[in-house]
């Protein structure tokens, strides 16, 4: 089927074409494929691909819309395609920036020498909600606070940009895994000659990494992943996960504390374990140290963490490095802790905490893009330029009564890549999320989930805001 | 999981031979089919039971509501959608111990009676329907023991299956020995649809004769252990299974488990021969199966931790 009505403005940076309208050379081999086909075998490929992923039963359930009953994440069977030297780049950038951000966790739990030392304000670290008062003094092994990592990057026509660092308990890499196999399986020809890099062997590193940061002495761990249930909307990739890593799929209720070490409840007893691989987010994975209403957790956990005999993936704590007012500060972590200079840049960053940042955003507002510092998933946020002039107003009313709480940055212009919608080519902007382990060495394999803003002109890619996903396939030159 | 497939499977196969006794069967063995099932799953129907009237369209709106609310209204439990949807739900948070092919074949079943609405099949061919759905619940089944791992995850998904059997087995025919008492002598067609639901109707009438005596029919279904559903067959592969498992954390509960089943075992290979209270057997045999069910659990899954462990222990 023919690109014929497929727009390319110059503006955005197309993923697959030139400005003249031509591939580029690395878009040709699939550019060809795609052109071969008839709009009735591309369709059917969608309806394929869309198809497997209800087959293997990839769905979720929305909190408070259970009623529409299980959903997919709507996949585009068109990939993205990168070159290897793209690929390289991005590869190096996100090494460089998760190795500064670990030694930034370890430093401003313990010694803090980068406030003392004047990089980032003392008020930046204590305002912020994610930074645990009882991590103090603790270390990670080996420096890993963070050992799972999922970066979202955005491509202007400047080049890459870090949108955001999602160090908690990054989702994802399930949907990159079978996105990948539903797309190979129908783009086999384009696939072999492409000779795509491959992703599914995520799950091995995964281990490698988890088993890295083992507690010391322990030279066969044994692994868990806790999960908070069956209802949790990325369930599937917990499961996915656990079955990857051969390691027990758990939840807080089968998990116990006793003289310091954790155990999980088996058909033969307790077991214990010594890396939990937590898919539960801080507030809730101990009650007796965090909220205290949690069913979610195990008590005691922290105590056993503290005392060495097990270990977290990801610490507690971490989600101080991706709050968006520190991320303003990530290049100057870079530059302080590694002594080099950041590979990937940031977005420019107005903190609203700061007094000129405030002033710049309230003027600029229909020109910005404003976020709550710890919001995500698209909520709390107002896209100036697509806002009505009452939406401004209350949002400048909420900003100046909690400045602290929000940054605002300019409105990107995120790069745009052929989908398959409604049958036709469509340019949709999209962004990408690698994920970066990090246990003795940085380990990222080659690609990562595409997100996509759906509906036109939208610039919202995610997933709970009607964003889809497409496969990201690096070529080896 | 298999609990809940082993029910379908069973619920089944009742409305296929209820949907098919409704084509040219008298009222009050239509009615009569109605309320083995529903006595045999506890439960009473929504509206309850219309009683055979002497109009045969009131009937068969009364079937039209029952076989949807026994099918596809997921709020009764025993409905086969909710029965489905429940094993795969369990299936769903056990997918790393169940084979890829077990997932695919009970996904797919369920994605695909999900959207059916009975009035799609109801006026042409409920019967195909209930065939071609057995035949995907036994796909699974076949599925499942041609390639899951042979560890302990199988070894408790046999048992599920088989204590399942049991009791459905045990309720079905306690029903019926407790509907005869209530009702008199049955038609010959309810003991003959009951051997159908066993799989032995054929089995009955090469090991006794074509002419259905109903002491023979509930002594085959009993204790033939070459029936494969009978009940003493599956107490005996429950007893098997169990002897599969490890002791668990406490080899003295294990070890009771394991005795209740073999009490079981006993109760219908020495016991029924002899006892003319047949009911009463039954109605223990009952007792000793969800007996069987609690202990289990109680075994392997949710048992009490006691002693401190050592921190030693890996």
């Amino acid at each position: 089927m023919e690109f014929k009505d497929y727009e390319i403005e110059s503006s955005f940076y197309d993923e697959m074409f030139e400005v003249d309208g031509s591939p580029r050379e690395h878009c040709v081999e699939l550019h060809s494929t795609l052109t071969d086909l008839t709009q009735l075998e591309l369709s059917t490929m969608q309806e394929r691909v869309t198809r497997s992923f209800y087959n293997e039963g990839i769905t979720f359930i929305v909190y408070g819309d259970e009623a529409a009953g299980e959903r997919i994440i709507p996949i585009d069977c068109v990939p993205r395609v990168l070159a290897n030297a793209e690929w390289r780049h991005i590869e190096s950038g996100l090494d460089q920036r998760l190795r500064a951000l670990n030694l930034f966790l370890e430093d401003v739990y313990n010694e803090a020498r980068i406030i003392a030392d004047g990089v980032i304000p003392v008020d930046v670290i204590r305002g912020c909600p994610q930074y645990r008062i009882e991590m103090r003094g603790l270390s990670a092994p080996y420096g890993a606070w963070v050992a799972v990592c999922g970066t979202d990057l955005v491509r202007t026509n400047d080049g890459f940009r870090v949108l955001e660092d999602n160090l908690r308990v990054p989702s994802g890499v399930s949907y990159m895994i079978a996105t990948r196999k539903a797309v190979k399986a129908n783009l086999r020809n384009a696939y072999r000659r492409s000779q795509v890099l491959d992703v599914e062997h995520y799950g091995k590193l995964l281990l490698r990494t988890l088993r890295d940061i083992a507690p010391p002495g322990v030279s066969d761990p044994t692994i868990a992943l806790l999960t908070p249930g069956v209802y949790n909307s990325a369930f599937y990739e917990h499961m996915f996960l656990a079955s990857e890593l051969d390691a027990e799929l758990v939840e807080g209720r089968d998990l116990i504390v006793n003289d310091g070490y954790v155990y999980m409840r088996t058909t033969s007893g307790l077991r214990r374990v010594d890396v939990i691989y937590r898919r539960v987010d801080d507030d809730f994975i101990d009650p007796l140290v965090f909220r205290p209403d949690s069913y979610l957790g195990v008590p005691g956990l922290l105590h056993a963490y503290r005392l060495g005999n097990v270990t977290l993936a990801n610490a507690p704590g971490t989600g101080v490095a991706d709050d968006k007012s520190v991320y303003a500060y990530v290049p100057d972590i870079i530059r302080y802790y590694l002594s080099e200079e950041p590979i990937l840049a940031n977005v420019q960053t107005n903190l609203c905490r700061q007094p000129e940042g405030l002033e710049y955003t309230l003027d600029n507002l229909e020109n910005l893009v404003v976020k709550q510092v710890g919001g995500s998933g698209g909520y709390g946020m107002l896209i100036g330029p697509h806002a009505t002039p009452d939406e401004r107003d209350a949002f400048a009313q909420e900003i100046r009564s909690a400045p602290d709480n929000y940054i605002s940055q300019p409105v990107l212009d995120l790069s745009r890549a052929p989908c398959l919608i409604e049958n036709e080519f469509e340019p949709r902007h999209v962004d990408l999320r690698p994920f970066i382990l990090r246990g003795h060495e940085t380990r990222i394999v080659p690609g990562g989930l595409c997100r996509i803003a759906l509906p036109r002109g939208s610039l919202v890619v995610n997933s709970s805001q009607g964003g889809g996903a497409k496969d990201i396939w690096v070529l080896p030159t | 999981m298999a609990r809940y497939m082993e029910r379908a499977g069973f619920m089944c196969r009742l409305l296929h031979i209820q949907s098919e006794a409704l084509v040219d069967r008298p009222i009050a063995e239509i009615e009569f089919g109605w309320r083995r099932i529903y006595t045999a799953i506890d439960r009473s129907p929504l509206g309850g039971i219309q009683g055979a009237g002497p109009e045969d369209d009131y009937t068969l709106v009364d079937a039209y509501l029952l076989t949807d609310e026994l099918t596809f209204v997921r709020e009764n439990p025993e409905s086969i959608l909710s029965c489905l949807e429940r094993g795969r739900e369990n299936a769903r948070q056990i997918r790393n111990c169940v084979s890829e092919q077990m997932w695919t074949a009970l996904n797919t079943e369920f994605l695909r009676i999900r959207d059916i609405k009975l009035t799609d099949i109801w006026l042409t061919s409920p019967g195909s329907f209930y065939a071609e759905l057995l035949a995907g619940i036994d796909r699974f089944t076949g599925v499942a023991t041609a390639t899951m791992y042979r560890d302990e995850g199988w070894h408790f998904f046999r048992v599920g299956q088989f204590i399942e059997r049991v009791q459905f087995s045990c309720s079905l025919l306690l029903t019926q020995t407790r509907l005869e008492l209530q009702y008199g002598e049955l038609a010959e067609a309810s003991w003959r649809s009951l051997l159908r639901i066993f799989h032995a109707s054929g089995a009955y009438d090469r090991t006794y004769s074509i002419e259905i005596q109903p002491e023979l029919v509930l002594d085959l279904l009993v204790t033939d252990r070459r029936i494969p559903e009978s009940l003493l067959r599956s107490v005996d592969r429950t007893t098997q299974e169990l002897s599969s498992l490890g002791d668990g954390p406490n080899a003295a509960t294990s070890g009771a488990l394991r005795r209740l089943a073999g009490r079981l075992g006993a109760l219908l290979r020495y016991d029924w021969p002899d006892r003319d209270d047949r009911e009463e057997v039954l109605r223990q045999v009952l007792t000793y199966s969800r007996q069987l069910h609690d202990h289990l659990s109680e075994t392997y899954f949710e048992y009490a931790i006691q002693g401190v462990p050592r921190s030693d222990v890996r």
